[in-house]
């Protein structure tokens, strides 16, 4: 049942771009498909029991750094991707260590501050970043089978589109592997009691500072994506409001569920591009949204199967099977 | 000697919590670490562990220094514990529990966890069936897919022996392990802690319930962060200073 849903859904995202055509949109999807790896990886430190309200920041490290090293250097993005996931990862394992001291909302705090000083380095390095935006980033360099195919990149929504789609794939693979392995039962023990954790010998501040490089990692990857997709990149799609934004997609979709992150996303990163003309009303429709889901889903929309559930009475396994 | 405390001590501001305590637990035994409240044993059990940084004075655990050390590394060379409130991992299922508190033997790599390689899995069967082998031990077996939060009081305290057993210690402190228990599973933990015993690992308690008392070969009392006396549980029962620090003195009744 699961399994046939799965596939349906993937068929169809594979299917998308032979039923709507307007480039608009595909664009929307591409866009959409970036945010879902971005808010899973965002979930992905939340389970080792922090919230980061900076997590955008890692995306625009990523980004400005495979950025500026194919534009300098004239190295293809190819490669410079996963190097803005390392230099992201790189920068969370240094301000992890002071980081992940704190725990709960005061982790959340420090995040918060540590994303805008982020944001305002990029701003400071004009040098090489622009100061305002970088423009000029070189897209993507043509994929060559010989004999067979080239895929251009440039103003090509249709590959971009699959491209992203692999890519998310994948990455969602990583992440779902990771959670549910005993790398994730470690960091969801941690998340239920330090204290717990480390009397049986889990060094709960190193699995915290890891949960948080790996989340990392796979945003600074979606940052990058994302400059040789745009071509173009600003401090303030890093900044303070998306950081919020991340955490609001997370917790609207559900933070208990791995699907929670991809529902949120889909649903409020595509609400507002689709009613363009409302576009003034964007702040107070998410914020609705949001009010509602707080009230009548607390545990977001892809908990709701579990909150009803629960209403009947019947499973308290499976609860305690996604805790797992 | 298995545990050596020399001179611990440690000061909460201008508060002496413990001063200049010289206990030590010998490999085998069941020592009792009682006193009245506020006497400093959860202290106690907490600069052990590495929870807490003592003021002076140094823990030994088998010869070697570890005052000082962070408490997953204390738990890695052999000291199990458990805390006074029921403390696990309320969202997991019993089995869960023991099985996340498998961490160090056998220790998993990031990248075969990642990718499920074959050591792997040998290493999750060997980690499930060891956890299995504890819950049959504590009794808890049958309980195993239950939610730890939907457990009685009662076995969610042996739950915590159970977890604290999967660090495979050498010692194990146990924090008022029946408090709040009924008689029926007082009787029951006994049970469990004569395994335990039978199994070669050395305990430490802190514990007010008398049948516990019997338990102990040795009996350490402590008062205002002090040992006042020494000895099995008939030789402390009987020592004047004991009868005062539990009931006061004459002259203030």
């Amino acid at each position: 049942m699961k399994t046939a849903g799965l596939t349906t859904v993937i068929v169809l995202l594979f299917a998308l771009p032979l039923l709507v055509r307007q480039p608009y949109y595909i664009h929307t999807f591409i866009i959409t498909l970036i945010y879902v790896i971005l808010v899973s990886s965002l979930r992905l430190v939340a389970l080792s029991g922090q919230v980061s309200v900076g997590h955008a920041a890692f995306m625009g490290i990523g980004a400005y750094f495979s950025a500026i090293i194919s534009k300098e250097f004239g190295v293809t993005p190819w490669l410079t991707i996963p190097l803005g996931g390392l230099a992201s990862m790189a920068v969370a394992v240094l301000v992890g260590f002071p980081f992940t001291r704190v725990r709960a909302i005061y982790f959340s705090m420090v995040s918060l501050f540590g994303g805008i000083m982020i944001v305002n380095l990029i701003r400071v390095a004009k040098r090489w970043t622009g100061a305002a935006g970088l423009a000029g980033i070189p897209p993507l360099t043509p994929i060559e089978i010989p004999g067979l195919v080239t895929i251009t990149f440039l103003g090509q929504k249709v590959p971009h589109y699959y491209f992203t789609l692999l890519l998310t794939l994948v990455c969602l693979l990583c992440l779902h592997r990771l959670e549910h392995c005993r790398i994730g039962m470690t960091w969801k023990g941690v998340a239920q009691s330090h204290l717990v954790a480390s009397s049986v010998g889990i060094n709960e501040a190193g699995l915290r500072v890891l949960a948080l490089a790996v989340g990392c990692f796979f945003a600074g990857i979606a940052g990058a994506w994302y400059a040789h997709y745009n071509l173009v990149v600003t401090p303030n799609t890093f900044g303070f409001l998306p950081s919020i934004f991340l955490v609001m997609y997370m917790l609207v979709g559900g933070r208990d569920r791995f699907a929670g992150p991809i529902v949120g996303t889909a649903i409020l990163v595509m609400v507002p591009e689709f009613f363009r003309s409302l576009k003034e009303f964007a702040p107070l429709i998410l914020g609705g949204i949001m009010v509602l889901v707080v009230f009548l889903m607390p545990r977001g929309i892809a908990g709701l199967f579990d909150q009803i559930g629960a209403h009947r009475g019947a499973p308290a396994r499976k609860e305690a099977k996604n805790a797992a | 000697m298995l545990l050596e405390t020399r001179g611990l001590t440690k000061h909460f501001g201008g508060l002496a919590a413990v001063t200049q305590l010289d206990m030590h637990v010998d490999q085998g035994e069941v020592v009792g670490l009682i006193g009245p409240n506020g006497a400093g044993k959860s202290t106690v059990f907490n600069l052990i562990t590495g929870f807490i940084r003592p003021t002076a004075g140094t823990v030994l655990f088998d010869g070697e220094d570890i005052t000082g050390r962070k408490p997953h590394a204390v738990a890695a060379t052999g000291i199990g514990r458990t805390f006074q409130i029921a403390s696990l991992f309320p969202d997991f299922t019993v089995l869960e529990n023991v099985v996340a508190s498998f961490y160090l033997f056998p220790r998993c790599g990031f990248w075969e966890a990642l990718f499920n390689a074959p050591s792997y899995r040998r290493k999750e069967r060997e980690i499930m069936r060891q956890a299995r082998e504890v819950l049959q031990l504590v009794g808890l077996d049958e309980a195993r897919d239950m939610p730890a939060r939907n457990l009685p009081h009662g076995h969610q305290k042996v739950l915590n022996v159970a977890r604290a057993l999967a660090v495979k210690p050498r010692l194990l402190l146990l924090d008022e392990p029946v408090a709040g228990m009924t008689h029926d599973e007082i009787v029951f933990s006994l049970g469990v802690f004569e395994k335990v015993r039978a199994e070669g690992i050395t305990i430490l308690f802190v514990e007010h319930n008398l049948e516990f008392m019997s338990l102990c070969d040795r009996i350490i009392v402590l008062n205002f962060g002090q040992k006042i006396a020494e000895g099995t549980s008939d030789e402390v029962r009987r020592n004047e200073e004991v009868i005062q620090a539990y009931f006061g003195s004459e002259d203030a009744a």
